[in-house]
Parts: C-alpha cells; structure tokens; sequence
C-alpha cells in the first residue's frame, strides 16, 4: 500500500506544471504504468480519489495507461513480450534487458485556462 | 483546455537523490547493502550473526526499518552501530528517512551499511535508498514458491539468501525448486544458503559481501 506516497508525489509534480502553465483547474492526469511498477492500478485510483481535494485537481479525472512488459535479448537481440515474468529469451534463453514495462510515468496533465474559467464565469 | 504532455517519470527526482547518495557513500568506501523479505524471515538473525563475523575485520553499520517499536535496533546495537528508523505505519523506506538515520548515528565511515528494510516484498522493492546491492531472503518456513509470487523484487536484487536452512529435513520446501523460480525472473541472480543459528554459510555469505565491496566500489575510486 504505497500507492498514498506515490500519489502524494504526483499531485506535488501536477500542481507544479499547472501552476507553471497557469492553469485555473486540472481536468485530468494521464499516466502509463508497466506490469513491473510495483503499483497497483485499483490502488493508485483509489489513492487518488482519497487525495485529490485541493479545489484546482478535485474534480480530476485520473486516466491509467497499462503497457505491456516488453525485453530485448542481450546475446541475440531478439524482442519479446515476457509473460508470467520469465526474464529469459525465448529464441537463444539468454539474459534480458528489460524495455517497457518497469515505469510509472506521468504523461500528460489537462486543464482549464485561467482566462477559460473567467469567461465561463461571466 | 490545455493538454500539458511530459512524459515523467514519477519518482525521477526521488532516484535522483538515491544516485547522489549511493556515490557519495560509495566514494568514501562504504557498500550499502539493502535488505528485504517477509516479516521473520530472519535479516536481524542475518545481521546478528554477519556482525560477530565481520567483528574485528570490517566495519558496519545497520539502519532498521520498522513499522512500531526499536525490538531489531535493540538486539543489534550491543554489536554494531544502529539506528532504528520507525515508519510510522508505513509499509517501505524511503531516502529522507536512510538520511536521518545516517545522521543520527554521526554519518559513520563504515564498510558496510545495512538497510533492514521492513518486513515486505511488495513496496520496498519500488524504492531505491542509495544501496549498491539488493538482497532479498526467504525461509525455508515461507515455501518455496515465493520469488513468482513477488516479480519486482526478485527482479531487481543481485542476491537471494535462503535462511533458517537448519529446517529443512521438516519442512517441504526445496532450495533448488526456489533458486529455479528465482532465476527465471533474474537469471544472474546469486544464491546463498544460511542457517544464522549455527552460523552454517555464514562464513560464505560475508566472503561474497567483501567481493562485492571491492569490486561495486572500484567505480568510484
């Protein structure tokens, strides 16, 4: 259950880019995570529900992008998607390095302009 | 609506911080080792028994991470410098608490020190404390099948210790059934044996620790 500190840490790093981009209110927070993340999708969102109640990211709707785990052989080179986290190369059985899938990334912040919310609001 | 678009790694800044760490400790010869498993897998056993070894030899350290109370801290401390890191209901450490810690024993120049991260294979493994080396243990009580159960973890550890091996001849667990799983995930994983009571494999495992210091700290120098 570390998805509270994760989630902590993001809305830190949200809040920075909105302000830094002046916006009023954020509308929604795009993440990728891979299977080896060590998050729990279900988790993250209920962590972010539980969080988010500053007014500028309350009403945020949290979006999860779950890729695949992808590898590339070191001997032969091969790609591949690893299944049931078997971290050998399918083609020659040779040591992996892993590609996609290790992440926790945040891809993309929207929000409403400043100015946005001042014509809605006359 | 604007659509800010970053592409950022969550916890940049928190590895960021780890690599600072991990080169200013290893620049001045200090291999800081972190250690994870379940709860009673035996790593204060492990600790207790690598300190009597490495007394007189080597210098350590230990930082313990609990959830409540100073019971680790307390029968490590007659042995070696130790600080209790209490997270406060908190599953896994992170930097600022290893730093505190550091700080509360003098920023010691050892040769080792040891993170006992909390009894946990899920969180810890998500973060990095500065160490040059993940080891993760399992019992021969916890059965063998552990490492598919726990990917990450086995994933990114260089060693995996099987503990309390006096057990054995009762319990159905099978060390070459585990070092297999366990090497399916990580293939260069190495694997040792211990039983901390009666110091079997001890020797071995202390052996490995003063490789790895000199060869992992050669970077630096």
């Amino acid at each position: 259950m570390h998805e509270q500190s994760l989630v902590r840490n993001l809305l830190k790093q949200v809040e920075q880019i909105r302000q830094s981009n002046g916006g009023s209110r954020v509308t929604e927070v795009r993440v990728q995570l891979g299977p080896l993340s060590g998050v729990e999708p279900a988790l993250l969102s209920s962590a972010f529900a539980q969080l988010c109640t500053d007014a500028t990211v309350s009403t945020a709707s949290l979006v999860i992008d779950q890729v695949e785990l992808l590898a590339n052989c070191e001997a032969c080179q091969t790609e591949f998607e690893v299944h049931g986290f078997q971290f050998r190369c399918p083609n020659c059985g040779g040591s992996v390095k892993v590609t996609q899938g290790e992440e926790f990334l945040l891809v993309s912040v929207s929000m409403d302009s400043a100015e946005f919310v001042e014509e809605t609001a006359t | 609506m604007t659509t800010i678009t970053v592409r950022r790694d969550i916890a940049l800044e928190a590895k960021q911080d780890a690599g600072i760490e991990r080169e200013r400790l290893g620049r001045r010869g200090t291999l800081v080792v972190n250690l994870f498993s379940s709860p009673g897998s035996g790593k204060t056993s492990l600790l207790e028994a690598t300190a009597r070894h490495l007394a007189g030899k080597n210098s350590m350290a230990v930082l313990v991470g609990d959830l409540e109370t100073d019971r680790d801290a307390q029968r490590l401390s007659p042995l070696v410098p130790t600080a209790q890191l209490t997270t406060g209901g908190a599953c896994h450490l992170e930097l600022p608490l290893v730093r505190r810690g550091l700080e509360a024993l003098g920023d010691p120049q050892v040769d080792f020190l040891f993170i006992e991260n909390v009894g946990n294979l899920v969180c810890p493994a998500s973060h990095d404390l500065g160490e040059h080396l993940r080891v993760v243990l399992v019992s021969t009580t916890e059965g063998d099948d552990k490492p598919g159960k726990y990917p990450k973890i086995f994933r990114t550890s260089q060693t995996m210790v099987v503990t309390k091996t006096d057990l054995l001849p009762h319990v159905p667990f099978s060390v070459s059934a585990v070092t297999a799983d366990a090497r399916r995930i990580q293939p260069d994983l190495k694997v040792f044996e211990v039983c901390a009571r009666d110091n079997t494999g001890i020797d071995t495992w202390c052996q490995y620790l003063r490789q790895e210091r000199t060869t992992r700290l050669a970077a630096y120098s």
